[in-house]
């Protein structure tokens, strides 16, 4: 059977399995786990035949894989992983604290996998109406993610979560319709797949292009939480558990980008790329001092990084709007970057969180003493987030004044430069904050979590550290590709 | 001679308003019913006129999941709760309605004519419709404050949508249409329950109350 069909089944076959078995968390807990790995073997085994020169294509090409896929569902397979097995370990605490229950514990695992299939087929889609109810798709499976308990806040989050990413996923929709019939019998073959819009792209009206960029921007946008239409994601982020929040921090507003890069490249190779580029630095300068305002304020460090999360859309929308062929290759780096980074981010406060009982930075203190690996891993997922030079998001920030410096975009760099100071200096006192001094509120958890409980984390670490400071040439390789499917070189 | 697919669609706008605006969830779910209806009837007149095959099994589809199961399902929700009137709006019942079909008549009158240059089908009334029903489905969401009526809006932008994609994108693959349709009908469903979860949170489907996660 095709790989990419293997894709599309495997992780909702796991995800009924998961449905149907008995509530006995060792045996959930295990099973978990192996269903997770692989998902992640057969995610990655795709993404090796593209890094092997094969071309996948199935079900009449509306599914593919291309070099630009390939980095995203790499991403779903390490960085889901990682975080799905540090799920089992936070979901044990939960079920010890009494905050949840077995059968709760179950569905999320069961949802999990769903979630992972709805991520897969939104990378995999060549077809971009399927494309669209891919990721629409993953709205709707990770609802009870984040609603998973039935409380006020639980409630709260899950509602805006589900109608403000519809509203604004409607909007992309429109925009798949508009491209739709303004290629259609004006370009070779189906006009629905992206591979003919893109090869195509000089035959569509650049009107009606920019009208669809513009609507896409706002759909996909809103799902990757661009400003002004990010205001779901610090309530959504901050209040589902912490596995959750790194799924959708680390991979989920990914695949939106993904979804918006398709479009991009389509209509930059319509209209040319003077127009898409202006219009990403607007969408990214916005979304960048907006985030950074509210990250100042943020006393809660699940808050914090869900601005975080917004803020680095930012720059990749940034990255984007400087392009070149630097700025795209920074762009799409910084979306690894930061999905190892954010994922790491979250994951350590489902520690702190156990450690302190709360999340109120000003509450903490300490932690280094308490817990000084958590201390350890929650200041490498900060250093990395602020850009500090051997962490992963550094290069891809450094590329982005490199890309903006060539080109000649001195103002860019100015704006750019601000921004990342103002997000450093917000979130390094936070760190201290947190980290350092007296405990200020009450240890509920004097202890350093066991090496098996922090694994998953430190794996992140390593990832974080290791892309920082290395060249991994497959990675690299299917960069430059995605930088010339983008560019059409 | 009358042009059937144009009255009916302008019938179209007013249920639009119809949902929008009654008071009374059941009376607002009835004109939703009406309005799928109606939006069938477009499908099966496209097919009679264009002779396009797809919008048969669109109309039977649509008939069968947005005419039966939707309002059946929204129906039995309204029953669970033991409700019967929609919370205030933003600006009252009076304005929210006026505010409502002044902006979507507006925008409507700028999308329409991009959209009839494209489209595969060239009448101009119901594509100005289908950005009509969409722009009062969105307004639905930012005027209304009861949830269920945020649901309704849902299904109201979604049937523009729907008219939007058979008038400029019937053609299309199948599974495109099923994929959209099965979308929509997962996330009434969802919405639903979170709709339930909030009345019993919250004591009411308000959702202007919904403010503990601001900051």
């Amino acid at each position: 059977m095709n790989i990419l069909l293997l894709i599309l089944i495997v992780p909702f076959v796991f995800g009924t399995i998961m449905f149907f078995m008995p509530l006995h968390f060792k045996l959930l807990q295990k099973l978990h786990i192996l269903m997770s790995l692989a998902v992640s073997a057969l995610l990655l085994s795709a993404v090796g035949k593209i890094v092997d020169g094969v071309e996948l294509f199935a079900f009449h090409n509306y599914i593919f894989l291309d070099s630009l896929g390939a980095i995203f569902l790499s991403l779903i397979a390490i960085t889901g992983l990682l975080v799905n097995i540090y799920a089992t370990t936070y979901m044990k605490w939960e079920l010890e604290d009494g905050h949840i229950s077995l059968k709760e514990v179950k569905n999320y695992f069961a949802l999990s996998f769903i979630f992972i299939g709805t991520m897969s087929l939104s990378v995999i889609c060549n077809n971009i109406a399927f494309m669209w109810a891919a990721i629409e798709a993953t709205t709707l499976a990770s609802v009870f993610l984040v609603a998973v308990k039935k409380d006020k806040n639980s409630t709260e989050s899950g509602y805006k979560y589900i109608v403000l990413c519809s509203i604004g996923l409607a909007f992309a929709l429109y925009a798949t319709i508009l491209l739709y019939s303004a290629a259609n019998g004006k370009i070779d073959g189906e006009a629905m797949l992206f591979t003919n819009l893109l090869a195509s792209a000089t035959s569509l009206d650049p009107m009606a292009l920019k009208l669809v960029f513009i609507f896409a921007l706002i759909g996909f946008g809103t799902k990757a939480g661009l400003a002004p239409t990010h205001t779901w994601l610090p309530d959504v982020h901050a209040e589902g558990p912490a596995p959750t929040s790194a799924l959708l921090s680390g991979v989920l507003l990914k695949c939106a980008m993904l979804g918006l890069i398709r479009y991009y490249a389509i209509v930059a190779n319509g209209v040319g790329f003077d127009f898409v580029q202006i219009v990403m630095i607007i969408s990214g300068t916005l979304t960048l001092f907006v985030s950074s305002f509210f990250l100042i304020r943020q006393h809660n460090v699940k808050r914090m990084f869900a601005y975080h999360s917004i803020a680095h859309m930012g720059v990749i929308a940034f990255g984007l709007g400087v392009g070149g062929a630097i700025g795209l290759f920074a762009a799409l780096f910084h979306c690894a970057a930061h999905s190892f980074t954010k994922a790491l981010a979250f994951c350590s406060t489902g520690n702190i969180a156990k450690i302190y009982g709360t999340k109120d930075m000003t509450k903490m203190g300490g932690m280094i003493h308490i817990a000084p690996v958590t201390a350890v891993l929650f200041g490498i997922a900060i250093c990395s987030l602020v850009g500090v030079p051997g962490f992963a998001i550094f290069v891809s920030e450094f590329l982005i004044f490199k890309a903006a410096a060539i080109s000649g975009q001195y103002l860019l760099m100015g704006i750019f430069a601000l921004a990342l100071a103002i997000i450093f200096i917000a979130d390094f006192s936070h760190f201290f904050l947190a980290t350092f001094g007296k405990v200020e509120g009450k240890v509920e958890y004097n202890s350093e979590m066991k090496f098996s409980e922090n694994f998953p984390l430190i794996a992140l670490a390593i990832l974080i550290v290791s892309f920082g400071v290395w060249q991994f040439d497959s990675f690299i390789f299917l960069l430059d590709e995605s930088v010339k499917i983008i560019m059409k070189r | 001679m009358i042009n059937y697919i144009d009255v009916i669609t302008v019938l179209m706008m007013g249920t639009s308003l119809a949902v929008f605006g009654l008071r009374k969830y059941r009376l607002s779910i009835f004109a939703y019913v009406l309005q799928t209806l109606l939006l069938v009837i477009v499908f099966l007149l496209l097919y009679f006129k264009y002779d396009a095959h797809e919008l048969l099994v669109w109309a039977f589809t649509a008939f069968l999941m947005k005419v039966v199961f939707v309002p059946l399902f929204l129906l039995s929700v309204v029953k669970k709760i033991g409700v019967i009137n929609e919370d205030d709006p933003v600006g009252g019942f009076f304005i929210s309605p006026i505010i409502a079909l002044s902006f979507s008549l507006a925008v409507a009158m700028m999308f329409y004519k991009v959209f009839v240059h494209f489209s595969i089908f060239k009448d101009a009334l119901p594509l100005f419709a289908a950005s009509f029903i969409f722009m009062i489905g969105i307004f639905g969401f930012i005027l209304r404050n009861s949830f269920l009526k945020q649901i309704l809006a849902y299904c109201l932008f979604e049937n523009g949508i729907h008219l939007s994609l058979a008038l400029m994108a019937y053609n299309s693959h199948e599974l495109v249409e099923v994929g959209i349709l099965t979308d929509a009908i997962f996330a009434v469903v969802i919405m639903s329950i979170l709709a339930k979860r909030f009345y019993t949170s919250y004591d009411s489907l308000d959702t202007s109350k919904a403010i503990n996660l601001r900051g």
